[in-house]
């Protein structure tokens, strides 16, 4: 699994960050930082990476298939 | 606009009293009748299930907003300039002079002050035992927001009643919607004096909203409107779920020792809250162009109705729909919305939110219903009027 983050978009909610620590993050800009950006989400992340894309406010994050 | 001959209608007006009071029936009916729902009475496509609510709030070119997002077209005429009445350019670029007061980060430096207020709020209540829990929901937003927004002290005792008014106008043209325009017209007027005799406090969003004018990124003119955009949704919506929170642990004592035995859960009780009580009830967009939702086709110039609080208890979408279980993952529910127009002031409702549960949980053994609820009359917003509890100290 896959996933995008459209950076225009993030307005750093920070709800990625608290559904996923281990897959996002905010950096000192209050800016997503999307720990496997280009890659795949290992497993065992997978599904907090899942409820982190439900939850952006803003739809910054898109699961790729 | 006649609706497409194969499209089901639902003839019950799901605003009228009754149905503002008791909703959960209504929205069971037009989910069970399909995805799309003709409401003859105001002439719009109901969307009652979730699948296609999050569709339309995620194509913001085809389903736009900014000819409106009321029931009713004198609204939308009169609440162009706004954040949620706009689209493209003209949304993000007002959007965006407020969003960096409402990151996680900003928020990092109220917590403290917010929690503070939350323990006041709670010790004050749990002296006096016996409690309106509405009095307990409204303390808090009142006490936060309009420091934040930067409205000045006067008037402030009218905030609320505004606010309610406000919200009201957005839904159809019925009796409560005329009865409010009067009120919504009177914060119209207090936010373009506040604006001309500059009475914004320094620091405040508002303030960053003028000097914004000043530097020429947005006309002066467009300036009260943008101050009621910021304050109003942030008071009976934030009032609507920490209501509604009372009521919930109250009558569910089990989800209560649940919260009390783990307070982590509280990120995700404050989903269940808003996913099982939405604060909003519906708001509407305007077809841009023909397209085809869930097998109907829409004409371009035609009406959805977004009903988030119908969504969130989709039984196609969640498990037990009308039960609520503050385990269930609910991060999904669609009560701030989702995309360009998502709730920008959600960081601030969840911080404010978590903070009277943090004291509550701290604090309180049990929350004991002591009279029978009464649910306010509002187009909008679902929220307790009045609430009689007891808290029994921990």
């Amino acid at each position: 699994m896959k996933i995008s983050v459209d950076h225009d978009r993030c307005e750093g909610h920070g709800l990625c960050a608290v559904q996923a620590p281990a897959v996002f993050d905010l950096d000192d800009d209050a800016h997503v930082v999307h720990q496997f950006e280009g890659g795949t989400v290992p497993p065992e992340h997978v599904e907090a990476a899942r409820s982190a894309v439900n939850v952006c406010p803003v739809a910054a994050l898109r699961e790729l298939t | 606009m006649p609706r497409h001959p194969d499209v089901p209608a639902y003839a019950p007006d799901i605003y009228s009293t009754q149905a503002v009071l008791d909703p959960y029936p209504h929205y069971a009916k037009l989910r069970e009748l399909g995805p799309v729902v003709w409401l003859p009475k105001h002439k719009v496509y109901a969307l009652p299930r979730y699948a296609e609510c999050k569709a339309v709030l995620l194509n913001d070119k085809t389903f736009t907003s900014g000819e409106g997002v009321a029931l009713n077209s004198l609204t939308n005429r009169f609440s162009r300039g706004t954040t949620l009445n706009s689209d493209g350019e003209d949304h993000t670029g007002r959007r965006a002079l407020v969003a960096h007061r409402l990151t996680p980060r900003a928020l990092r430096t109220m917590k403290e002050a917010v929690e503070c207020q939350a323990a006041e709020i709670v010790d004050a209540a749990l002296a006096r035992r016996d409690v309106d829990g509405v009095d307990i929901a409204e303390a808090l937003p009142t006490a936060v927001v309009p420091d934040l927004v930067g409205w000045p002290q006067e008037q402030r005792k009218n905030l609320l009643s505004w606010g309610a008014a406000t919200f009201d106008v957005l839904g159809p043209l019925n009796a409560r919607a005329a009865a409010a325009t009067f009120r919504g017209l009177g914060v119209m007027r207090f936010a373009r004096g506040v604006v001309r005799r500059r009475s914004i406090l320094p620091g405040s969003m508002g303030d960053d909203l003028l000097r914004a004018a000043d530097e020429g990124k947005i006309a002066r003119s467009e300036c009260p409107a943008l101050m009621i955009d910021y304050l109003v949704p942030s008071l009976d919506t934030t009032l609507s779920a920490i209501a509604s929170a009372l009521h919930l642990f109250a009558t569910h004592p089990g989800q209560w020792q649940l919260l009390k035995n783990d307070p982590g859960l509280i990120p995700n009780a404050i989903n269940e809250i808003v996913r099982y009580e939405s604060p909003l009830r519906a708001f509407s967009r305007k077809v841009a162009e023909d397209t085809v939702l869930a097998g109907t086709a829409l004409p371009a110039g035609s009406r959805v109705l977004v009903l988030y609080a119908s969504a969130n208890r989709d039984a196609l979408e969640w498990e037990n729909p009308d039960t609520f279980d503050i385990r269930r993952d609910a991060s999904r529910q669609l009560g701030f919305g989702r995309g360009t127009h998502g709730c920008a002031g959600q960081g601030l409702a969840r911080l404010e939110v978590q903070a009277i549960l943090q004291a509550l949980v701290a604090r309180v053994e049990k929350i004991v219903p002591t009279g029978e609820p009464e649910w306010g009359l509002n187009n909008i917003i679902r929220r307790l009027h009045r609430l009689p509890l007891e808290l029994v100290p921990a």
